[in-house]
């Protein structure tokens, strides 16, 4: 293994970009920033979010253009202004958020944009399918990437989808290839398959950018680690020489404190009850099955699994998003099973949902409106059915000093060109405020940065210890083991375990979410 | 039961193929609520080229055919219209389409009137066009019933038959076909797919102004043999509903405009048999539109738009 | 931006300033729209300032050399105030949809049916005017919610796309309409409903003032407070702000506990009513039968009128008045300056084209500002 590392790497330069600075409205996401990857090594790009990883390597893969710098690809200086004339130049990527055509099959959407092309009658071109079938098979057999060429996009789970956007790259016979936070989504099992497959890209001659802000990853497979922080690189390292605090501290810009202090629990009586319940999608499918599990004051319970397991649609079936096939929901002891929203709210319910922007706010009205968004029914926001818009802004005002939220516009500006972290910071003020004794959270810290991160953390905390009740959904295992009191594990819609937190670790808690092991 | 068939088809098939141009936009990700606005700047291109050149020809046949290019030609430019506002202009696509609906009717009727007056010399809105012949097909004529399909039939029918194969064909197998389906999907995967959107959209549109001014030409010489402002009858968001109701896909959207077609003939023909007086054909034309309307209540459950329709493409926000 | 308002060019300043783009934006679109109508009227060998004059004049905004006896600028004025009024309505109708994400393209549809209920209803009666004319306003509202209704109750309820729900109605609604006038209501001369009772008439005719006589059209102050109404509707009230919430994001709006389905119907309910009203005002106002088996094209080119005003309830009444008097202008324009009437039209159709640049036409102006900002 480490000879093979040695082997591979030669002093050649594949890829070097140099004094790279992109600017947007308001921000500088590269500054002058200056890196240079050697044929043939795992090069890791380490930052916050927001620390312009994800911008700097789309300009490597032609989605944008620096403002000024330029990058060299082979030695040859290139001007890369399309995803295609990346790809000219063997260049992939395989994006944060899935590129694929939902209605596609696996191999319609790897061949997509270089379909292999036959001849009716020796004069009439069409795509073909059959071949595309074989070549997809036959390229996933060699890279272990086992997949179905002939199912349909829709129908497949994340890891799923994320081999295919990894064949698309190898199908196009990309010799440099950039993963963009590739590990997000997984279970610890599936992250440990996918490491294996960059080991294997690389013993075969490939090279490999891996953005990340997980340093175990890059301890484990990277070579060099470049470390950005608001723009600018810090430094350049050496990832064996170099120990894992020196790279947070470097990445952070200050030392790490990502361990929220949480106080020993302590339970009151329950809150929510769930009861055998099954939720059935748009298409009548069951998504949720026979799930049953209470939450209790004073406690977060967390529900793992892995992404479309039927974690979400519990949360929505409880908030009232979804309806409810059958079971039963209860709060405070009150049946709420078939309640509409509105009502639900009322008796007591917040919810921070998964998708902060199609459904936590509505983008285009301003901050003010939207942190009013459940309450403006209310006094002082309204009497009878005219709106106080003074009270509106009054109240923005107030949130945003209490809850950090900081908006360009101000409480009338629109919350769409706020950050992802400022959108986050409204929803869960205005979920809190709304002093509900369930409070959801699904996904609250996805994609934030640690700071962020860390304040919504210790709100949960402070509610816990409040004597609210808290169900924490979320994907990524090592925010329910910091956060969780007791962990419930999602798999295929059901409930696979319940336990206590302090029973279980968080292996066994991933052979839960694969469905391996059974309670 | 022969007429129902003959002008039933007469009638869905010119629906057909202007439907077929909005599946090739909608499926790219543009609503085309343009269609009427192509259909008739279609025929009345067509029908300039007749009333222009139409003397200039020997034989009778070739005006006729070559009226379809132009009228294909002319819904094609037009269509550029739409497709720049929709694609370059990033306007919305539904208010897009009423306007350049707007524009085409008022355009048209301009020039007919202008140029009537200022090249024939006559006050008037129209342009005459000569009767098409209708052609039997022997021996399939003769089978029982079915071979109503094969009598009578206008030469537009035929063409648009050999259209709607090469169309589909596109469609469904070529590489602009599939192209085409993951613009209207996921635009942005099309594009990291190294698929230029703008330009399949751009073309996407404009097949559906060549194809909806095919079909206004179709019912310019099937339903009065001139071209004139009563072109604008409402076809163009009839073939829109087809299509919804096909749930953007050709072979359901084919049954859709011959449900609609044989129901219109089929309405007429009732009328005929009872030998109702003339007003209960109004009466009778509100069956299609009903019948339609019920058929979407039973089947629009299920109905599922192109993802990303109506969506405006940016490709510098991700 | 505010620095920028500071500097740069006073044109692209004028322009830039986005508290002001709602109405610049527009008059941007018309004057590129008036300067493309000059190149085709020069191109026919015409003078394009005689063309806009005679336009004007006829539409009663300014006044024309010589009048027929009753009449002079002010009665030319007022009969385009006549004309403006269904057109006001209309516009509403569908500006309420868009609020609430929906399209209205069934306004024509909404008219004719009110417009006959009301004919048949009160038009044909006996009654006074004092009952006569509230009941045709009734009559128009109640009819057209219902259609309106209807439409956002099949989207609701069975997902039916509401514009094709809606061009479906209006073909059921024309013919069916048609049937009925050609076989019951038909006048043999005109070809038309008969003419209604002058009781029932939204429109007062031939009312003298000193040596004119003139028309008064009930109907507009009714569009006028209506259209203030709704602007405090939108901007202050809460069905108008949940509207809003739905129109922007449905699943939000859920999510914040608003009931989708009650607000989607409850919002073409009020978009039928005020198409309602402009089919009573249209067909018992500015004219007083109708015609049947024709669609009135008020009702789409409504759509264009509601873009060009911004959707802005205040805005819609700049912009009904002036697609309207363009459209009046053209007979008198024709007569003057001897090229076709059509060309009014044309200029109408121009405007809306270019209005539906108007994101376009705002995103280059403010990249100019911000290019010119960073020099």
């Amino acid at each position: 293994m480490e000879e093979a590392r040695v082997r591979m790497k030669t002093d050649e330069y594949i890829v070097e970009m140099k004094n790279i600075t992109k600017r947007f409205p308001g921000v500088v996401a590269n500054d002058d920033v200056s890196i240079s990857i050697k044929k043939g090594e795992v090069f890791a790009i380490l930052g916050e979010n927001g620390a312009g990883k994800s911008t700097l390597m789309s300009m490597l893969f032609g989605m944008y253009e620096p403002d000024a710098g330029e990058i060299f690809v082979r030695g040859e200086k290139v001007k890369i202004d399309s995803p295609n004339e990346a790809v000219r130049l063997d260049i992939g990527m395989v994006h944060q958020h899935f590129k694929l055509v939902e209605n596609y099959t696996v191999s319609e959407s790897i061949v997509l944009g270089i379909e292999p092309i036959k001849h009716l009658l020796g004069v009439i071109p069409y795509v073909d399918i059959k071949s595309a079938n074989k070549a997809v098979q036959e390229l996933s057999q060699r890279y272990g990437l086992e997949i179905e060429p002939t199912k349909k996009i829709e129908d497949l789970q994340v890891y799923a989808r994320q081999r295919v956007e990894i064949l698309k790259m190898l199908y196009r016979e990309a010799e440099i290839l950039i993963f963009d936070e590739p590990t997000a989504v997984l279970t610890p099992q599936e992250i440990d398959y996918l490491l294996g497959i960059i080991e294997k890209l690389r013993e075969s001659g490939k090279t490999i950018i891996l953005i990340t802000h997980k340093l175990e990853e890059i301890k484990r497979v990277a070579d060099r680690c470049a470390i950005l922080n608001r723009g600018k690189l810090v430094d350049v390292l050496d990832v064996e020489t170099t120990s894992t605090a020196e790279m947070a501290r470097l990445m952070v810009g200050r030392d790490v404190l990502m361990e929220v202090d949480k106080p020993k629990a302590q339970f009151g009586e329950e809150v929510l009850i769930v009861e055998n319940l099954f939720v059935e999608d748009m298409n009548h499918f069951a998504v949720v099955k026979d799930v049953s599990f209470s939450v209790r004051r004073g406690e977060i319970f967390a529900i793992a699994g892995v992404s479309g397991n039927g974690q979400v649609e519990v949360a929505d079936a409880i908030s009232g998003m979804l309806p409810i096939k059958s079971g039963k929901v209860s709060l405070n002891g009150r049946d709420i099973t078939d309640l509409p929203v509105k009502e639900r709210t009322d008796a007591g319910i917040s919810y921070i949902p998964e998708d902060r922007q199609s459904m936590g706010l509505i983008l285009d009205l301003s901050l003010a409106e939207n942190l009013v968004l459940k309450s403006y029914h209310d006094a002082p926001y309204s009497r009878g059915e005219i709106l106080n818009k003074d009270a509106f802004l009054q109240h923005a005002k107030e949130m945003i000093e209490a809850y950090d939220i900081r908006s360009g516009g101000g409480a009338t500006g629109m919350v769409r060109q706020m950050s992802g972290g400022n959108q986050q910071k409204a929803i869960v003020g205005r979920e809190i405020e709304l002093g509900s004794d369930l409070m959801i959270f699904v996904q609250p810290t996805r994609g934030l940065d640690i700071g962020a991160i860390t304040g919504i953390r210790e709100r949960m905390i402070e509610q816990r210890a409040a004597g609210k009740a808290i169900l924490l959904i979320s994907l990524e295992l090592d925010e329910i083991m910091a956060m969780a009191d007791t962990i419930g594990v999602m798999y295929s819609g059901e409930m696979q375990k319940i336990t206590s937190a302090d029973d279980i670790t968080s292996e066994e808690v991933g052979e839960y979410m694969m469905g391996v092991k059974h309670a | 039961m022969e007429t129902i068939i003959i002008d039933g088809l007469s009638y869905a098939l010119p629906l057909f193929i202007i439907a077929i141009g909005g599946i090739y936009s909608e499926r790219s990700g543009i609503i085309n609520l343009a269609l009427e606005g192509l259909l008739g700047f279609g025929a009345f291109t067509g029908g300039l080229f007749v009333a222009l050149l139409g003397k200039y020809f020997t034989h009778a046949g070739w005006p006729i055919y070559l009226s379809f290019l132009v009228a294909a030609i002319g819904g094609g430019i037009f269509a550029l219209l739409h497709a720049l506002l929709t694609i370059k202009f990033k306007a919305n696509q539904v208010i897009s389409g009423v306007v350049v609906n707007i524009v085409s009717v008022a355009l048209t009727g301009f020039l007919t009137s202008q140029i009537n007056a200022s090249v024939f010399d006559q006050p008037s809105n129209r342009f005459l066009l000569s009767v098409l012949p209708r052609y039997t097909i022997p021996v399939l004529s003769d089978i029982p019933v079915i071979g109503a399909i094969f009598k009578n039939v206008y030469p537009f029918s035929f063409m648009i038959v050999v259209l709607f194969i090469i169309f589909w064909y596109i469609f469904r197998h070529s590489r602009y076909g599939m192209h085409l389906r993951a613009c209207g999907d996921n635009p942005q995967a099309a594009d990291a797919a190294g698929i230029n959107v703008y330009r399949t959209r751009f073309w996407a549109v404009v097949i559906s102004g060549a194809l909806a001014g095919i079909g206004g030409m179709s019912f310019a010489y099937s339903i009065s043999t001139n071209f004139s402002p009563a072109v604008y009858m409402g076809a163009g968001y009839l073939a829109i509903a087809a299509l919804i109701f096909g749930n953007w896909n050709i072979m359901p959207t084919l049954f859709a405009c011959l449900i609609f077609g044989f129901a219109r003939s089929g309405a007429y023909q009732l009328m005929r048999e009872l030998a109702l007086p003339s007003s209960f054909s109004d009466l009778a034309m509100t069956i299609p539109y009903v019948l339609t309307l019920l058929l979407l209540i039973f089947f629009s459950k299920t109905n599922k738009a192109p993802r990303a329709l109506g969506e405006i493409y940016d490709k510098s926000k991700r | 931006m505010p620095d920028s308002n500071r500097r740069g060019n006073p044109l692209l300043r004028f322009f830039g300033n986005q508290r002001w783009q709602f109405i610049t934006i527009p008059l941007v679109a018309i004057l590129m729209s008036l300067i493309t109508a000059s190149i085709i009227v020069l191109i026919l060998g015409k003078n394009p300032l005689t063309t806009f004059q005679s336009l004007l004049q006829g539409s009663g905004f300014i006044p024309k050399p010589n009048y027929a006896n009753f009449k002079n600028v002010f009665t030319d004025f007022v009969d385009t105030v006549d004309a403006v009024t269904p057109m006001i309505f209309a516009s509403l109708a569908v500006a309420v949809a868009f609020h609430a994400g929906l399209f209205n393209i069934g306004v024509s549809g909404q008219m004719l049916l009110s417009g006959f209920v009301a004919t048949i209803v009160v038009g044909y009666s006996p009654l006074p005017a004092v009952l006569a004319k509230p009941l045709v306003i009734i009559i128009g509202i109640i009819v057209g919610a219902l259609v309106g209704g209807l439409i956002g109750f099949l989207k609701y309820r069975f997902n039916i796309n509401e514009v094709v729900a809606a061009i479906m109605l209006n073909y059921i609604i024309q013919y069916t309409i048609s049937f009925f006038i050609n076989t019951r209501y038909v006048d043999p001369v005109s070809r038309q409903s008969r003419v209604i009772s002058s009781a029932s008439r939204l429109t007062l005719l031939n009312v003298p003032y000193g040596d004119i006589r003139m028309r008064i059209p009930i109907a507009f102050v009714i569009a006028i407070l209506l259209a203030i109404f709704l602007w405090f509707f939108f901007a202050k009230m809460k069905p108008g702000f949940e509207m809003k919430m739905v129109g922007l994001n449905q699943v939000a709006s859920r999510y914040a506990g608003v009931r989708i389905g009650k607000t989607l119907i409850m919002a073409m309910m009020i978009s039928g009513a005020l198409a309602g009203l402009a089919g009573v005002s249209y067909y018992l106002g500015f004219f007083s039968s109708i015609q049947p088996n024709v669609l009135t094209s008020v009702g789409f080119d409504a759509i264009a009128v509601s873009l060009l005003g911004n959707s802005h309830p205040i805005g819609v009444i700049f912009s009904s008045w002036l697609i309207t008097a363009l459209s009046r202008g053209g007979t008198y324009m024709s007569s003057m300056v001897g090229i076709r009437y059509e060309i009014a039209a044309l200029i109408v159709g121009l405007i809306l084209l270019f209005s539906a640049m108007s994101q376009f036409i705002r995103q280059r102006i403010n990249a100019l500002i911000s290019r010119s900002d960073r020099r």
